[in-house]
């Protein structure tokens, strides 16, 4: 390794401190961390990012990339299902004092329920279909998953790409989750 | 003749006047990284805030009209309707304020917190006045003000003016940066039930769903056209102790069908604590009746 490259290198290796209540969320966290290249450290030691699950603790300093917390004026507001190209993505745009946020923060803000249309509504079967979908299945494939015709998968993915107005099966797996974001309560 | 670069002058005065005065009307709530966002003085020891931007710390750092310091506890929220309330560690005078009716059109002055003890302000149109609305929460919304106003998000949490020095509401984001107010009238119905208990409670199943068509086989059996599917339950919560499981659709909750949102969200209210409660779902192919007891919802 040339010297030059020896006083670059520190640049792409960052220690991040990895907050997570939940002690999986925390292991599967720092994996994704450690993996990308970084450096995990204690939640106290020093860092030049704060990755957290959730909403930090108060009173932190440094930058914090926060997955799915409420504190949207941290630096980094990331969905908490956040993928590990994105969090490493903004865990170095952080650090470079950056602000990075995911469109989702953007969507967010006080608003109304919505009632669904009665029209676009999904069968539990097409909702099936839709999570073969995005698991990048094959319409032989699925048909073999749920155990019908060849016909009937072609039949619900075309009242889905109906439905969703999708034209791809991408789009249509894109539409749902949106829909799904938007449109899921909790009783 | 009437001077009219006088009369713009006239205005112009007057909303320097009534912004100077306003600023008695609002606290600067200190962040992290040097930010704050504004809480509206509600009486003489509580400050009304937005809640989906209030971190969720015990205690807070406010900077009232004038520039001095005033700590503040959290003293109740209420995520359905977006609104939480401070309680200051020393009393403060807070202005005379008389309650207006937002009116289409209508001119509004949305006010916020600078962060050194003054005000800031914002000129605009009322864009929409309607009727009374739900949140994404289960809220009910008094009215739906929409204003034509951009707004910073330290400005947020901030009262809302009347031509007439009346006040609106408190300003707020809706989805994709549309500037709303949440109106007097719910704030006036919101903070004495949290200064009496810190929350508003609301029953809880312990499940999250959504609305599903009820496939056509299931149609006449059902007697209506969707119903919200089990998507997850929460371990433990009514649902889960009750054998509720993730692909059950559930047609109906004690007779009040779930065709429509609004009417379940109004259900589960806080007289629904503790009532046993019949779901009627499909499962399997075929329509059964599950007993459940609603419990109070867990704090978020």
């Amino acid at each position: 390794m040339s010297e030059a490259a020896g006083k670059l290198a520190p640049m792409g290796r960052l220690r991040v401190a990895v907050y997570a209540p939940d002690r999986l969320r925390h292991t599967a966290l720092s994996r994704v961390v450690a993996e990308a290249g970084h450096i995990v450290v204690g939640v106290r030691d020093a860092a030049d990012v704060v990755l957290t699950d959730g909403d930090g603790l108060p009173g932190e300093t440094r930058p914090v990339v926060t997955l799915g917390g409420a504190d949207y004026d941290s630096p980094g507001v990331l969905s908490r299902h956040a993928g590990a190209s994105q969090i490493d993505a903004a865990i170095r745009a952080v650090s470079a004092g950056l602000i990075v946020r995911w469109p989702g923060a953007i969507d967010a803000g006080f608003g109304a329920m919505r009632e669904t249309d009665g029209h676009a509504l999904l069968t539990p079967r097409e909702l099936e279909v839709l999570a073969t979908l995005a698991e990048g299945m094959t319409n032989k494939a699925i048909a073999r998953r749920l155990n019908i015709s060849l016909h009937t998968v072609k039949f619900h993915v075309e009242s889905l790409f109906r439905k969703l107005g999708a034209r791809t099966r991408t789009e249509a797996v894109a539409k749902a989750s949106e829909r799904r974001r938007y449109e899921t309560i909790t009783l | 003749m009437i001077d009219q670069a006088d009369l713009l002058a006239q205005f112009s005065d007057a909303l320097a006047a009534r912004a100077e005065l306003a600023k008695h009307a609002v606290v600067a709530i200190r962040l992290a990284h040097g930010r704050h966002m504004t809480g509206m003085v509600w009486q003489s020891d509580i400050v009304v805030v937005s809640e989906q931007s209030l971190p969720r710390n015990d205690d807070f750092e406010l900077i009232t009209a004038g520039g001095s310091v005033v700590t503040a506890g959290i003293a109740g929220r209420d995520p359905s309707t977006n609104v939480a309330i401070l309680r200051l560690a020393e009393p403060i005078v807070p202005p005379a304020i008389a309650t207006g009716e937002a009116r289409t059109g209508a001119i509004a002055v949305a006010i916020g917190a600078d962060g050194t003890g003054g005000a800031s302000a914002r000129l605009g149109l009322v864009n929409l006045a309607g009727a009374e609305w739900h949140s994404s929460r289960g809220g009910l919304i008094d009215r739906r003000i929409v204003l034509d106003v951009s707004l910073a998000r330290r400005e947020e949490g901030g009262p809302v003016f009347d031509a007439a020095g009346a006040c609106l509401g408190m300003s707020t984001f809706g989805p994709r940066g549309q500037v709303i107010a949440i109106p007097t009238a719910t704030i006036e119905r919101i903070v004495p039930l949290l200064l009496r208990d810190g929350r508003i409670a609301r029953g809880w199943l312990g499940v999250a769903l959504q609305a599903v068509a009820v496939p056509d086989a299931l149609r006449e059996a059902a007697d209506q056209s969707s119903g919200l599917m089990v998507m997850s339950v929460v371990d433990d919560g009514p649902a889960a102790q009750a054998g509720i499981v993730a692909g059950d659709i559930i047609l109906s909750v004690d007779g009040t069908s779930t065709h429509r949102f609004r009417r379940i969200a109004r259900y589960f209210g806080s007289d629904s604590i503790g009532r046993k409660a019949d779901l009627r779902l499909i499962r399997s192919g075929t329509v059964i009746t599950v007993q459940t007891t609603i419990a109070e919802r867990r704090a978020a």
